[in-house]
């Protein structure tokens, strides 16, 4: 274990670094920043379309029967809480998440290959093994941070309603979401060093966003799919019963603890399976002509 | 200390290491071989990071491949350079020694150590990218010897650095050897391995050509015929002559230069001036081509082929 740690602080010290603290600002920015283009739209949308008396408008939404019709809140914002909280997943557990963590740990063992300083590693006790766990964590707790603030800013940015519920909803699935994604990257990266990257992105894009909403057993194999359960089960979303039986069919009726017990496997699993790589493979730097 | 038994390595279709067999006691030996001679590969295979093809490697009687232990009495500064420009050498050290297995505070004193023994006290802290090649080449040997390994393997260690620097690792490494610990020293140049070490490896394509002390090699060579190119004012008369005294067993000729094959090189380079200065020939430039290393492998090659 401590050589992981010092892997870990030596990959953090080494993040400290302006190009690296500019990109954990865009991340943590990245959020805030569509979501405040949502919202400014919206509100731009809503001066042109307001009545032209404010006081008016206060006098139609708290009329009694739009009280009791729950349409108050529709009147005040036309963007429906559930928007929002899409948005706010799709922003923070989804892409920022994703992005975070496969720019960090899918080059673990390629960046090291190019540079050639693998050889001196690799020739410590379970030095590769160390470097692949610490890299792995320090990974992970450089990409939670960001995005947990980002959220912080970009829910109460969004004016949906009960924002502590959606940050702490959100904050549960980052939390999840990351070693999660991270573990997949790790493995990736480690099946195809030199072509991490491309199998990352088409792994991401494939697998991700388009098999993860496919209704089929397939689908269970991505993490997109638990993180979409444990949302809808975690937030209290208004969903049109014509729209229930359809997200149902899609998420299927796990309990949440299961998609937990799940995600919280994804880390020991995969980056077990990428050890095993490693220490199965030959990794030197000895090309055909340099034999 | 070190057992090769019948190993190949082969990337695809290329062979890197041919059939070798190999058992080295403990001590300092030098591995000489041209560039591309399967060195780097065979370096590799010791240290764990290649698994061969066919047959065994044994280091100290275990298999190098991913054995913890092995790694902690194993000293290995590669060839490629590899390091990290934008930490310093002390931090990077330090990193590798924590990885080693020890704790921060020991790692830092044995990288201050370790840095300090290669020269390189007055730099350590500064960026890596701030470097000169021979400065980096000594944070490289630095980082091998920090653990106190039993054993040191070196792939080219003298690449880089100025004489100076050569002459302070030469005693560097010598004092190691003093110290009763083992090393493996990799190279292309014959002088650097001469310098450290008596007991040489000669490999070629992949092959254990020889080994033994420089004088066991230079007494294989004894009965091959030297060659030697003389650029001379009179290439035909001086060919003529030296076939006539029957110190020559061939001559060609290319413009103004001859060449010569020769099983009696002392005599003819005693000969040679009273030859000259009788014939009125005036040499501009004469040079053995067996003095380089290549002809030498060259040679060997061709008696592991039985062609000699």
């Amino acid at each position: 274990m401590g050589n992981v740690g010092a892997v870990f602080m030596f990959e953090w010290k080494r993040s400290l670094t302006l190009p690296r603290m500019a990109w954990w600002l865009v991340l943590a920015g990245f959020p805030v920043f569509i979501i405040g283009v949502i919202r400014f739209s919206i509100n731009a949308s809503m001066i042109e379309n307001k009545p032209p008396d404010p006081a008016l408008r206060e006098v139609v939404i708290h009329h009694p029967e739009v009280r009791d019709a729950g349409k108050e809140q529709k009147l005040r914002d036309p963007a429906p809480r559930e928007l929002w909280i899409g948005f706010l997943f799709a922003l923070g557990p989804m892409l920022v998440t994703m992005l975070g963590t496969m720019l960090w740990v899918t080059p673990a063992l390629s960046a090291e290959l190019e540079r050639r300083s693998w050889v001196y590693l690799s020739v410590r006790p379970n030095g590769g093994t160390a470097v692949l766990v610490g890299k792995y964590l320090a990974a992970v707790t450089w990409v939670i941070p960001p995005v947990l603030l980002g959220l912080a800013i970009a829910v109460p940015l969004s004016g949906a309603s009960n924002g502590w519920q959606i940050w702490w909803t959100m904050a549960r699935l980052v939390l999840l979401s990351t070693p999660a994604y991270a573990a997949v990257y790790l493995l990736l990266g480690t099946i195809m060093p030199r072509r991490g990257m491309v199998l990352a992105v088409g792994y991401s894009l494939l697998f991700e966003l388009v098999i993860s909403f496919v209704p089929a057993v397939i689908n269970k194999l991505t993490v997109h799919h638990r993180l979409q359960a444990l949302l809808l089960q975690w937030c209290e979303l208004d969903i049109p019963p014509e729209f229930m039986s359809g997200a149902i069919s899609l998420i299927g009726n796990t309990p949440p603890w299961q998609h937990v017990a799940i995600l919280l496997l994804y880390p020991p699993i995969l980056v077990t399976a990428s050890i095993g790589i490693l220490r199965a493979c030959e990794f030197s730097s000895s090309a055909e002509s340099d034999v | 200390m070190i057992e090769l038994q019948n190993v190949t390595k082969l990337y695809g279709k290329v062979i890197g290491v041919n059939d070798f067999t190999l058992k080295l006691g403990a001590g300092a030996y030098g591995l000489l071989g041209p560039n591309g001679s399967g060195k780097s590969t065979l370096l590799n295979l010791i240290t764990g990071q290649l698994r061969p093809t066919l047959g065994s490697v044994r280091v100290m009687g275990e298999s190098p491949r991913n054995n913890a232990a092995l790694f902690r009495r194993l000293g290995y500064c590669p060839g490629s350079e590899g390091l990290y420009s934008s930490v310093s050498a002390f931090e990077w050290v330090k990193y590798l020694q924590q990885l080693q297995g020890k704790t921060a505070a020991d790692a830092g004193v044995a990288a201050a150590n370790a840095l300090d023994l290669v020269g390189m006290t007055p730099s350590m802290h500064r960026s890596i990218s701030s470097y000169s090649r021979g400065m980096r080449q000594r944070t490289k040997l630095a980082q091998a010897i920090a653990h106190d390994p039993d054993i040191l393997i070196l792939d080219e260690p003298f690449s880089g650095l100025d004489p100076v620097g050569r002459h302070e690792l030469t005693r560097v490494l010598l004092d190691w050897i003093d110290l009763g610990k083992s090393l493996l020293f990799a190279s292309h140049v014959l002088h650097e391995i001469e310098s450290i070490t008596q007991s040489f490896l000669l490999i070629c394509g992949g092959r254990l050509l020889a080994s033994g002390t420089a004088e066991d090699v230079h007494a294989m060579m004894v009965g091959l015929p030297n060659e030697v190119a003389l650029r001379c004012s009179n290439p035909h008369a001086l060919a003529s002559l030296m076939l006539r005294e029957q110190v020559v067993d061939s001559a060609s000729i290319v413009d103004d230069t001859v060449t010569v094959a020769t099983k009696q090189p002392a005599r003819l380079y005693e000969q040679l001036p009273r030859w000259l200065k009788n014939s009125g020939i005036e040499v501009t430039e004469m040079h053995s081509a067996d003095e380089s290393l290549q002809a030498l492998f060259n040679s060997l090659m061709k008696m592991h082929r039985g062609e000699l």
